[in-house]
C-alpha cells in the first residue's frame, strides 16, 4: 500500500524538536494532543490518589481541608478540561482525517493554535497552587462560592484556564467540521463514514453551541470578581442559581462531547475484533444525532434540588435521553452476537466500556427519578455514576482506542500480554473505587467532604475504594511499562495489523505527510474490508 | 449484504490466525470467567453492604423509598438482562481454530431496531409517570401546620429559628445545631442562606434541598410517630467552602406533647435576658481555649478533681459559632457553654467534676474535639 511521502518542502534542516514545536501536520498534532493529556491524567489522577488517602480513614491525617478542596477541584477540572476533552480530540485529529481520506485537516495552522492553548491553559489552572491556594469551589464553581469574597486568585487562574479551553475546543470543532463535509475522499458519502467520524461530527457541533455559553459565564464571573459585577451573588442583587444555569447549559452537553468519541472509538473497535460489520450502522448514527440533540434539554437535572427549576420536564427528557443510549448498546451487543471474537486489548477495553458505561447508563436512569434524587444528589452516589460513565465508559474506550492506533500512529504494536495485565488490573481496581461509592451515598455520604465521622459506619467502604484506587495506579504503571518495553522492542505492526474496515489501515504506520498517495476505491463503510475481500470491484 | 459467508481471500492470514486461536479462545474463556468473577463479586458486594436507603423515618421518605425500590428493580432487570447478553456473546462467539471463512456479515435488521426503541421508550415512560406521581406527593406543601422552622445557613454552622404559627415571628433562635421537631405533626420548614448555597439534607429523610441565598425554598414532613425519641444525622451536602465537612447538624423527634413542653421552656428561657458573662473566682484555675479556623488550638486540657475551675474560651472565627461543651466517658454531657458568634470571649464556669477522662467539643461542629484529663 502507500509508501512513497509526498516531501514537503524543506524539512531537511529542521531539528526534530523544531519540528515537533512547529508542525501543522494534524497526525504530530494528534500525537503532541495525546502525549499531553497523559501528562495531565498523571497529574489529576495523582491528586485522586491524594483525595483518596485522606478519605481512607475518617478524620483529617494527610491534607488539610483547604488543600483537600483544591486536590478534588483541580483533579476534576484537570481531569475533564484537559484530559478527556483534549484527548478525544486528539484522536479525532490522528484518525479522522485517515478515516475519510482527507491529506490533512481543513485549516492546519488554526488546529496547531488549538492544541497550543491547552498546554497554556494548564499551567495557568495549576500554577494556582504556588499562588496560595488553586481553585477550590469544585469544577463546577457554584456561585457565590467562586466569587471574589470567598475565593482567592486561584478561581481566576481556573476562569482564564477555562476560558482559553473552551476557545481551544471552538476552534477545533469548526475545524473538524469542515474536515469532514469538505474534504472527504471521491466515493466517500456521509453514510460511508465510519461511526467515529459520525461521533466526532455531532461532538464538534455541540461543542460549536455549547461552549460560547459557557464562555461568556465565565467572563460574567471573572468580572462578578474583578470589577464589581452583579451577576451571580444575590448579596449584590445576582442569582445565584443563574449561574448553574448557564454552567449545565455547556457541561450537560459536555458530557457527551467526553463520551460520543469514545462511543465512536468502540464502534470501530468492535466490529473490527468480531469480523462482522457494525450492527445497525444507520440507527448509530441517528441514536448519535439524537443524543445530541437531546442533550441540550437535560441540563437542569443537575439542579433538581434547587427548587429553582420546572423538575417535571427535565426529568421527562432525561428519562428520554436513555433511549439512544439504550439503541446503541443493544447495537454494539448486536455486533458480538455470531460474530467471531479476537480477544485482544482493544476487545477487552471495549467490553470494558459496554459493562461499565451500562452501569453509568442505568444509575443515570435511576436518578432521573426526581424523588430518588433528592435522595442521592451530592452524595457518593454521583461521584460512583460520573466515573461509571466518564471513567468506566470515556477511559476505557481511550485505551481501547488507544491499543487498536497505536500500532498506526507508531508501527509498532503494544505488548498484549501486558496490555491484559493492564486492562486486569484497572478494571478490577475502578470497580473496587467507585462500585462501594454507590452504597457510601445511599449511606448519606456527601461528595466534597474531608472528613467524616467515625461512627457514620462509612470506613470500610472507604478503605475499600482507597485500595481500588491504587490498584488503578497499578494499572497505569503497567501501561507505562507496556509504553516503555514496546518503543524499545515492539513487534513491528505493518500496515494493517488487525484487519481493519477503514482507510487508516490502507497507508503505512505510521503514515507519510499528507496521509495517501492511493486510496482504495469507496463503495461502503468499510472500503480496507472490501479491498480485502475483493468486494464490489474494490482494490486494485 | 445479506447472511452469505464470504471466503477469506488471504491464505497467510489464515495461516496466522489457525495458529493463534486456541490461545485466543483460552484467553475469551478467562476473559469471559473475569467478567463472571466481577459480577459475583459486585452481588457480593451489594449483598454485603446495602444497595438501598437507610430505613425512612418520615411520610416523604416512605415515598421516596417506595419509588427507589420500583426504580431499583427495573434497573437490575435491565442489566442483567444486556449484561446477560455481553457475556453470552463473549463466551459462545470466540474464534475458533476453524473460523476461517467471515462470519454471516448482517449489517442490521429494522424490526430489531424497532423492538429495542419501543421497549425501552415503555420502560422510560412507566417511570416517569411513576416518579411524578411521587414528585407530587414528596414536593406538597400545604401549608396549614403550625410547626414552622426556619433553617438557617452559613459558613459553617447550622441554626433553626422557630417561628409563630403565622410564620411571621421568630419566638427563639437555637445557635446549636439541633433542630427539634413533633413525630406526627407536619413541620414546614423554610431554608435560608447567610452567604453561599448550602443543601439541607438528613439521610434518613431521604431528601435533600439547596439552601440558595437570595431564594427561600420550603417543604414540609411529618416524621413517623414511632421515631419519637430518635436523633437523625444531617448535614450540608452542597460544597460551600473549607469547612463544609464540618456543617453537621441533627434532628431530634419528640412525643408531640414533649415537644410542646419542650417549646414554651425555650421561649420562655429567651425572654429572660441572658446571663452575664461569668469570671473566674480568685483563687481558681482558668484554662484557655482558643477557636479558629474551626478547629481548637490545644488537643488537651487538664484540671483538678473536684473543684469548680473555669475555661477562658476566645473564639477567633468571625460570625462562626462556637462553644465548649464537655462529655464524660460515657458520653453524657455535664457541662454545655453559651454558644457565640466570633470574634469574641466568653468565661465558663465548670463545675466540679470527678476524676476522669471527659471530652471537650464544640455543639456547633462536633468534629471539634479534645480531651480535658481531670485528676
Amino acid at each position: 500500500m502507500a509508501t512513497t511521502a509526498l516531501t514537503p518542502a524543506a524539512t531537511g534542516t529542521r531539528s526534530s524538536l523544531y519540528e515537533w514545536l512547529t508542525t501543522t501536520d494534524h497526525k504530530k498534532i494528534g500525537i503532541l494532543y495525546l502525549v499531553n493529556s497523559f501528562l495531565m491524567f498523571f497529574i489529576a489522577g495523582a491528586l485522586a490518589l491524594m483525595v483518596r488517602v485522606e478519605l481512607a480513614a475518617p478524620g483529617i491525617q494527610f491534607l488539610k481541608e483547604d488543600v483537600y478542596n483544591q486536590a478534588f477541584t483541580i483533579h476534576a477540572s484537570v481531569m475533564i478540561f484537559l484530559f478527556i476533552i483534549p484527548i478525544l480530540a486528539g484522536f479525532g485529529n490522528y484518525i479522522v482525517p485517515l478515516m475519510i481520506g482527507a491529506p490533512d485537516m481543513a485549516f492546519p495552522r488554526i488546529n496547531a493554535l488549538s492544541f497550543w492553548m491547552l498546554p497554556l491553559a494548564a499551567i495557568l489552572i495549576l500554577t494556582g497552587f504556588l499562588t496560595g491556594g488553586a481553585a477550590a469551589a469544585g469544577w463546577t464553581s457554584y456561585a457565590p462560592l467562586s466569587e471574589a469574597k470567598y475565593s482567592g486568585t486561584g478561581q481566576d487562574l481556573w476562569i482564564v484556564g477555562v476560558i482559553l479551553i473552551g476557545t481551544s475546543s471552538i476552534l477545533g470543532a469548526i475545524n473538524f467540521l469542515v474536515t469532514i463535509f469538505k474534504m472527504r475522499a471521491p466515493g466517500m458519502t456521509m453514510f460511508r463514514m465510519p461511526i467515529m467520524a459520525w461521533t466526532v461530527l455531532v461532538t464538534s457541533t455541540l461543542v460549536l453551541l455549547a461552549t460560547p455559553v459557557l464562555t461568556s459565564a465565565l467572563i460574567m464571573l471573572f468580572i462578578d470578581r474583578n470589577y464589581g459585577g452583579h451577576f451571580f451573588d444575590p448579596a449584590s442583587g445576582g442569582n445565584a442559581v443563574l449561574w448553574q444555569n448557564v454552567f449545565w447549559f455547556y457541561s450537560h452537553p459536555a458530557v457527551y462531547i467526553m463520551v460520543l468519541p469514545a462511543m465512536g472509538m468502540i464502534s470501530e473497535v468492535l466490529p473490527v475484533f468480531s469480523r462482522k460489520p457494525l450492527f445497525g450502522y444507520k440507527a448509530f448514527v441517528f441514536a448519535t444525532a439524537g443524543i445530541g440533540a437531546l442533550g441540550f434539554s437535560v441540563w437542569a437535572h443537575h439542579m433538581f434540588t434547587t427548587g429553582a427549576v420546572y423538575l417535571p420536564f427535565f426529568s421527562f427528557m432525561t428519562f428520554l435521553i436513555a433511549i439512544p443510549t439504550g439503541v446503541k448498546m443493544f447495537n454494539w451487543t448486536a455486533t458480538l452476537y455470531r460474530g467471531q471474537l479476537t480477544f485482544a486489548t482493544p476487545l477487552l477495553f471495549a467490553l470494558g466500556f459496554l459493562t461499565m458505561f451500562l452501569i453509568g447508563g442505568i444509575n443515570g436512569a435511576i436518578s432521573a427519578a426526581v424523588p430518588v434524587d433528592f435522595a442521592l444528589h451530592d452524595t457518593y452516589w454521583v461521584v460512583a455514576h460520573l466515573h461509571y460513565v466518564l471513567f468506566g465508559g470515556s477511559v476505557f474506550g481511550v485505551f481501547a482506542g488507544l491499543y487498536y492506533w497505536y500500532p498506526k500512529m507508531f508501527g509498532r504494536k503494544l505488548n498484549e500480554t501486558v496490555g491484559k495485565i493492564h486492562f486486569v488490573l484497572m478494571f478490577i481496581g475502578f470497580n473496587l473505587t467507585f462500585f462501594p461509592m454507590h452504597a457510601l451515598g445511599l449511606a448519606g455520604m456527601p461528595r466534597r467532604i474531608a472528613n467524616y465521622a467515625p461512627d457514620a459506619g462509612w470506613n470500610d467502604l472507604n478503605l475499600l475504594a482507597t485500595i481500588g484506587g491504587f490498584t488503578i495506579a497499578a494499572g497505569m504503571v503497567a501501561f507505562l511499562w507496556n509504553i516503555f518495553v514496546t518503543m524499545r522492542s515492539g513487534e513491528p505492526a505493518g500496515d494493517d495489523p488487525w484487519e481493519g474496515n477503514t482507510l487508516e489501515w490502507a497507508t503505512s504506520s505510521p503514515p507519510p505527510p499528507y496521509n495517501f498517495d492511493h486510496l482504495p476505491e469507496i463503495r461502503s463503510e468499510r472500503p480496507v474490508f472490501d479491498a480485502r475481500h475483493k468486494l464490489s470491484g474494490g482494490g486494485h | 449484504m445479506g447472511a452469505v459467508p464470504i471466503r477469506s481471500s488471504s491464505l497467510t492470514r489464515e495461516g496466522s490466525c489457525l495458529m493463534s486461536s486456541n490461545r485466543l479462545r483460552i484467553v475469551g474463556f478467562a476473559v469471559a470467567g473475569l467478567v463472571v468473577v466481577a459480577l459475583l463479586a459486585l452481588m457480593a458486594v451489594a449483598g454485603a453492604f446495602r444497595l438501598f436507603p437507610p430505613t425512612p423515618v418520615t411520610d416523604r421518605a416512605h415515598e421516596i423509598d417506595g419509588l427507589y425500590h420500583f426504580v431499583f428493580a427495573i434497573a437490575v432487570g435491565v442489566f442483567v438482562i444486556v449484561e446477560g447478553l455481553i457475556i453470552f456473546a463473549v463466551v459462545r462467539y470466540g474464534r475458533k481454530p476453524t473460523d476461517t471463512e467471515l462470519p454471516p456479515q448482517v449489517h442490521g435488521n429494522n424490526l430489531l431496531e424497532i423492538v429495542w426503541t419501543v421497549v425501552p421508550t415503555i420502560i422510560v415512560a412507566v417511570m416517569f409517570v411513576f416518579s411524578f406521581n411521587s414528585l407530587n406527593k414528596v414536593d406538597a406543601v400545604a401549608n396549614t401546620t403550625d410547626v414552622r422552622i426556619r433553617a438557617v445557613a452559613a459558613q459553617f454552622q447550622w441554626s433553626f429559628e422557630y417561628l409563630s404559627a403565622d410564620g411571621q415571628q421568630v419566638q427563639f433562635e437555637q445557635l446549636a445545631p439541633e433542630m427539634t421537631v413533633p413525630a406526627g405533626r407536619p413541620v414546614h420548614l423554610s431554608l435560608r442562606s447567610r452567604d453561599v448555597i448550602h443543601a439541607f439534607y438528613v439521610p434518613k429523610f431521604l431528601f435533600k434541598r439547596d439552601v440558595v441565598p437570595g431564594r427561600e425554598n420550603v417543604f414540609e414532613f411529618t416524621v413517623d410517630p414511632a421515631d419519637a425519641g430518635q436523633t437523625f444525622r444531617g448535614q450540608c451536602a452542597e460544597l460551600c467552602g473549607t469547612f463544609h465537612g464540618s456543617m453537621l447538624f441533627t434532628v431530634k423527634a419528640l412525643a408531640p406533647a414533649d415537644y410542646d413542653t419542650w417549646l414554651a421552656a425555650q421561649i420562655e428561657k429567651a425572654r429572660q435576658s441572658p446571663p452575664p458573662a461569668g469570671s473566674a473566682a480568685p483563687g481558681q484555675l482558668e484554662l484557655q481555649l482558643e477557636a479558629k479556623d474551626v478547629k481548637f488550638d490545644k488537643a488537651t486540657l487538664e484540671a483538678p478533681a473536684d473543684k469548680p475551675f473555669s475555661i477562658k474560651f476566645q473564639n477567633d472565627d468571625p460570625s462562626v459559632a462556637h462553644n465548649v461543651a464537655i462529655h464524660d466517658s460515657t458520653g453524657q454531657e455535664v457541662f454545655k457553654g453559651e454558644i457565640f458568634q466570633g470574634v469574641d470571649v466568653r468565661t465558663y464556669p465548670i463545675p466540679p467534676l470527678k476524676a476522669g477522662s471527659y471530652t471537650f467539643v464544640c455543639s456547633v461542629h462536633p468534629n471539634m474535639t479534645g480531651t480535658l484529663t481531670v485528676k
